[in-house]
């Protein structure tokens, strides 16, 4: 075992034990399998089904990395809230999406990410991560979302009317990305199958027409849109180094 | 070449970090000299593929990193220590690492020993299962030197590597960064000119943005003679070759 005197070049300068054997080779195959960390089920089967082990790490410590977890939590349940108060225009509906967005992006971006610059240096795509994040934070959520359902009819509006559904579409965007290696066509398609989500029902309750014609409130919304924009760009932006 | 940069330029708003800047190399070490606000640390993260270039052309390990599929490649066979890296507090050492490991794409299997060897080169091995807001400065430096070696990179791009390291860990660190220079393109960059005198067989000394000399230390050694700033004499070059770019 290496010594606590002994630094970083240690282990590669002490030479073979007598006989033969390599004891710091031996020592780095116990530390191997004693540091090991044996992934559990959810692990393992996220990484199957994303082709990604380190997609999968990622997706299971997203709640551990609390301060992020909070801050995208509230920004979501404040979206759900709008969203299911927000009756009688589409634009909530279709806008909240952006505001949750904007939220993990500031939570999980350089904003609060203190590790963000190093993981846009690996081979697995940061905005592949930042799906997986959604995906995580939404479907924890919504797991405390069902939980607290039974005890709460408000609750259950925001976990039915906004948790599960944006669980699942977070879920169909992550799916996309993996299977076309995009992280951008995996946001289309989740924003295309929430926008189609919202305008089926808007149309189904013979409202479409007036959804789409109902212009007052188009100018406020769309510059909201555009505040919730300029917190992603602000949030995924590369600062200048200092020296 | 593993590195070859063709009048590299990046600029931030109406601030010209980067300007023109050639260079090629092979393996070996480099040490990135200069001032703060030289532009080191812009030209390191172009290098890292996590700043794209305004202009100019950058070829890493052979591949264009424009493109996403060479540049997942080079970031697979990429080691990266930022100036500033930021920690999770609540993971252990060998959960940074190994999750970094992960993200680098490295095959499931391989990634348990890597993570041990890169552990003990830094000698973390008896601090591996601490939390990472237990460790000191200079410990956590080690930390983030072993997720940039734990994939055994071909390009190796270090920031302030040393910054925190007590004087017998530079010393050590400086053997590993010349073992990895035998194989592998390994890029420092320092404020520390003792460790270029150490560790370095190529210095590049920036300022402004601009690349203002590109030798070996002998040479930025004697560029300095007869030069009076500076106590050791590859101060005495760098003050010397500084002067005469800003005269």
């Amino acid at each position: 075992m290496i010594g606590d005197d002994d630094r970083f070049g240690g282990y590669q300068d002490t030479g073979p034990a007598p006989g033969d054997v390599d004891l710091d080779r031996v020592w780095l195959g116990v530390a191997a399998q004693v540091w090991r960390r044996e992934p559990g089920p959810a692990e393992r089967a996220a990484g199957r089904l994303l082709h990604s082990p380190g997609l999968a790490r990622a997706l299971v410590t997203t709640p551990s990395l609390l301060l992020g977890w909070v801050i995208a939590t509230v920004v979501i349940l404040l979206a759900g809230v709008g969203f299911t108060l927000g009756t009688g225009t589409p634009w909530v509906a279709l806008l909240a999406p952006a505001v949750a967005a904007a939220g993990i992006a500031y939570a999980y971006g350089p904003g609060i990410d203190p590790a963000w610059e190093l993981s846009q240096s690996m081979a697995v795509s940061d905005r592949m991560v930042l799906l997986v994040r959604a995906l995580a934070v939404f479907g924890l959520n919504a797991a405390l979302g069902l939980a607290a359902s039974a005890a709460s009819g408000a609750a259950a509006e925001v976990t039915f009317g906004w948790l599960v559904p944006m669980t699942a579409v977070c879920a169909l965007a992550l799916a996309a990305a993996t299977v076309t290696r995009s992280p951008n066509v995996g946001v289309a398609a989740g924003s295309a199958g929430w926008v189609i989500a919202i305008l089926a029902s808007q149309a189904a309750e013979g409202r479409f027409t007036a959804a789409i014609t109902d212009s007052f409130f188009v100018l406020p919304y769309l510059a909201f849109a555009v505040c919730c924009g300029a917190v992603v760009w602000y949030a995924t932006r590369i600062p200048r180094g200092t020296s | 070449m593993n590195v070859e940069l063709t009048e590299l330029t990046r600029r931030f708003g109406r601030t010209q970090a980067v300007t023109g800047v050639t260079l090629e190399a092979g393996p070996g070490v480099f040490g990135l000299l200069g001032p703060n606000g030289a532009g080191k640390t812009s030209l390191l993260r172009m290098m890292a593929t996590v700043l794209p270039p305004t202009s100019g052309t950058l070829r890493l390990l052979g591949r264009d990193p424009g493109g996403y599929g060479p540049r997942r490649e080079i970031r697979r066979r990429l080691g990266y220590l930022p100036q500033n890296l930021g920690y999770y507090p609540g993971f252990t050492v060998v959960d940074f690492v190994e999750y970094f490991a992960l993200l680098k794409d490295m095959p499931p299997g391989q990634v348990p020993g890597a993570v041990a060897t890169a552990i003990e080169q830094v000698g973390l091995g008896d601090r591996a299962r601490a939390k990472l807001r237990t460790l000191s400065g200079g410990m956590l430096r080690r930390v983030g030197i072993a997720q940039a070696i734990v994939n055994q990179p071909e390009l190796l791009l270090l920031d302030e590597p040393t910054a925190g390291l007590d004087p017998e860990q530079r010393v050590a660190f400086r053997t590993l960064l010349r073992e990895f220079g035998q194989r592998a393109t390994v890029i420092v960059s320092t404020h520390l000119v003792e460790d270029v005198a150490a560790a370095c067989s190529e210095v590049t000394l920036m300022d402004a943005g601009r690349m203002v000399f590109h030798g070996t230390p002998d040479e930025l050694i004697a560029r300095g003679q007869g030069h009076g700033i500076g106590d050791a004499p590859l101060e005495r070059g760098y003050s010397a070759v500084l002067a005469a770019a800003r005269s």
